[in-house]
């Protein structure tokens, strides 16, 4: 086989791995579950049951410049992080394994950790606890 | 006509941001520190040095090929400013070739609410991969890709206004800008629309250009779809006309297509990326600016990588990245009638090597690039007592390269 045929049939070995990885993929789309709150005495509350479906919710406080992430945690815990880019204060997407900014490209895991930089300090996190089935979100 | 629109369209985008982005801060506001109104200003970079050994010419060189500080400063919670300074070669001097002095970035950016922003200055259009993720720390090799160095003219950046946003209960990220168009009469044979690019400096304003582009995040890979059409020709009516060529918002223009997808899971990472370029009116600007400017080019790659760390755990966050990387690239795949065809730009370079992070932030790369390319065309040759073409050549590069 010539050098031209090899780098050909790689290619197609590659893209038929790439198609099988993203039908893969594609089959557990899901959408982003939002929810809209208010922040009262520097907290914010969000209903347990909100999560029966998902685990992450995206909190849009209303007066605060970034969405908040709420992830619940396999031991029952929830983990709230701003979603705001620790380099150049972009705001985040949310991305399947966790954040991702748009401006310099630095990546976030679910529990706020730098995965890719530039950025070098990992998401902040809020403080949360449960109460009369209210996840309680602290935001000072 | 159209052109008092888009001034009027435009005009009203910079106030509308200005505007919203004027909003008072609520008490709110300041419940959260890193949500603050205060004045913060923030210093970044990147750079990397790189070794490059060429088979066929015998010779190497070392260069601090890029050198460039960010400084952003939040003016309040609503208004930032982001501006990053190049210098490319480690030196620009009076009387010498060679070294680039460049603002890469300098823009205003007026925040909406948390999934929207306005951006207004000098930006980087997002069309492809590597213009908005260009550090040394995010990409594999030593050099960037060719097909978005020389197809897509990435760090590609120019005057306008973009619109930035983040559905909320998709994954999607869209944006649609205006920017100041490219200029025809400096398309270069060999480098496509590289040349025509304005960077900032006396952008005609006459021509300008659409750019937009969709991201859907679904697990763990990004899709991307983009698109820019845009007019290449600023002079006056008349100049135009006496040229032969169209003036205008999208005279004589310049369509992209481009679509990408990344991936990124347990170690492994995929990118590909496909682009074409369409020129429809390539056969007038020849005749007007004499540059062999083709009638369509395109450009594709895929690349595979996977961290050899990453059974450890990425212990101390140390990342090493084994890859390879086939680009293919045609700067000429379509010429017009008065075009001359240069298979030399027709290439294929597959790139092999391994990236090691000792830090997220640090990068150490060695790298082959082993190039192919369609045989010399004759009639471009000038001087015929230089050594024969070689169709095949291997670089080597070894380099090192920061971002914070």
């Amino acid at each position: 086989m010539d050098r031209r045929g090899f780098v050909k049939q790689s290619c197609f070995a590659c893209m038929a791995i790439a198609a099988g990885l993203v039908v893969t993929e594609l089959s557990s789309c899901a959408t982003i579950p939002a929810y809209k709150a208010a922040i009262v005495q520097n907290k914010i509350a969000v209903p347990v049951s909100l999560f029966a479906q998902s685990n992450l919710q995206i909190i849009q406080a209303h007066g605060l410049n970034y969405n908040i992430g709420l992830q619940k945690e396999g031991d029952g815990s929830y983990t709230a992080l701003l979603l705001r880019c620790t380099h150049a204060d972009n705001p985040l997407v949310v991305t399947g394994n966790g954040y991702h900014c748009n401006l310099h490209g630095s990546t976030f895991d679910k529990e706020g950790h730098v995965t890719n930089g530039p950025a070098e300090r990992n998401l902040k996190a809020y403080k949360t606890e449960v109460s009369d089935n209210q996840i309680i979100i602290h935001l000072s | 006509m159209m052109k008092n629109t888009f001034t009027l369209t435009f005009l009203l985008f910079i106030i509308w941001g200005c505007a919203s982005a004027q909003e008072a801060t609520t008490s709110e506001d300041s419940l959260n520190s890193s949500a603050s109104s205060k004045p913060v200003t923030t210093i970044g970079g990147y750079g990397n040095v790189f070794y490059q050994s060429n088979k066929n010419l015998g010779t190497s060189k070392l260069d601090l090929e890029r050198f460039v500080l960010f400084v952003g400063h939040r003016f309040n919670s609503k208004i930032s400013l982001f501006t990053e300074t190049e210098v490319e070669d480690a030196k620009v001097a009076g009387g010498e070739s060679g070294g680039e002095v460049a603002i890469e970035q300098a823009y205003l950016k007026f925040n909406l609410n948390p999934n929207q922003y306005i951006v207004a200055g000098l930006f980087l259009p997002r069309v492809g991969i590597l213009n908005e993720n260009h550090l040394p720390t995010q990409f594999n090799g030593n050099e960037r890709n060719y097909v978005e160095t020389l197809i897509l003219p990435s760090t590609w950046r120019e005057l306008g206004i973009g619109f930035y946003g983040n559905l909320t209960n998709l994954p999607l990220s869209y944006n649609v800008g205006i920017v100041n168009g490219l200029n025809s009469a400096a398309f270069e044979h060999g480098s496509g629309i590289r040349e025509g690019r304005f960077e900032g400096r006396n952008a005609t304003g006459n021509n300008l250009a659409i750019t937009a582009a969709l991201q859907y995040y679904v697990n763990n890979f990004r899709f991307q779809v983009s698109g820019y059409y845009g007019g290449t020709v600023g002079v006056s009516a008349s100049k135009a006309d006496s040229l032969g060529v169209k003036s205008g918002i999208f005279g004589t223009p310049v369509g992209i297509g481009e679509a990408d997808l990344m991936y990124s899971n347990h170690g492994f990472s995929v990118r590909a990326l496909g682009t074409i370029i369409s020129i429809p009116d390539a056969a007038d600007i020849n005749k007007a600016f004499g540059n062999n400017t083709p009638k369509e080019e395109y450009g594709a790659y895929a690349e595979v990588g996977y961290d050899l760390l990453y059974r450890n755990g990425s212990l101390n966050n140390k990342q090493l990245i084994l890859f390879v990387r086939d680009e293919k690239l045609d700067v000429n795949a379509k010429v017009p009638a008065n075009g001359i065809k240069d298979e030399t730009l027709n290439q294929n370079h597959v790139v092999a090597g391994l990236t090691y992070l000792p830090i997220k932030n640090v990068v150490v790369k060695a790298d082959v690039r082993v190039i192919h390319t369609g045989q010399e065309n004759p009639n471009l040759v000038v001087n015929s007592n230089t050594l024969a073409y070689q169709q095949n050549n291997n670089l080597i590069n070894l380099g090192i390269g920061y971002s914070f």
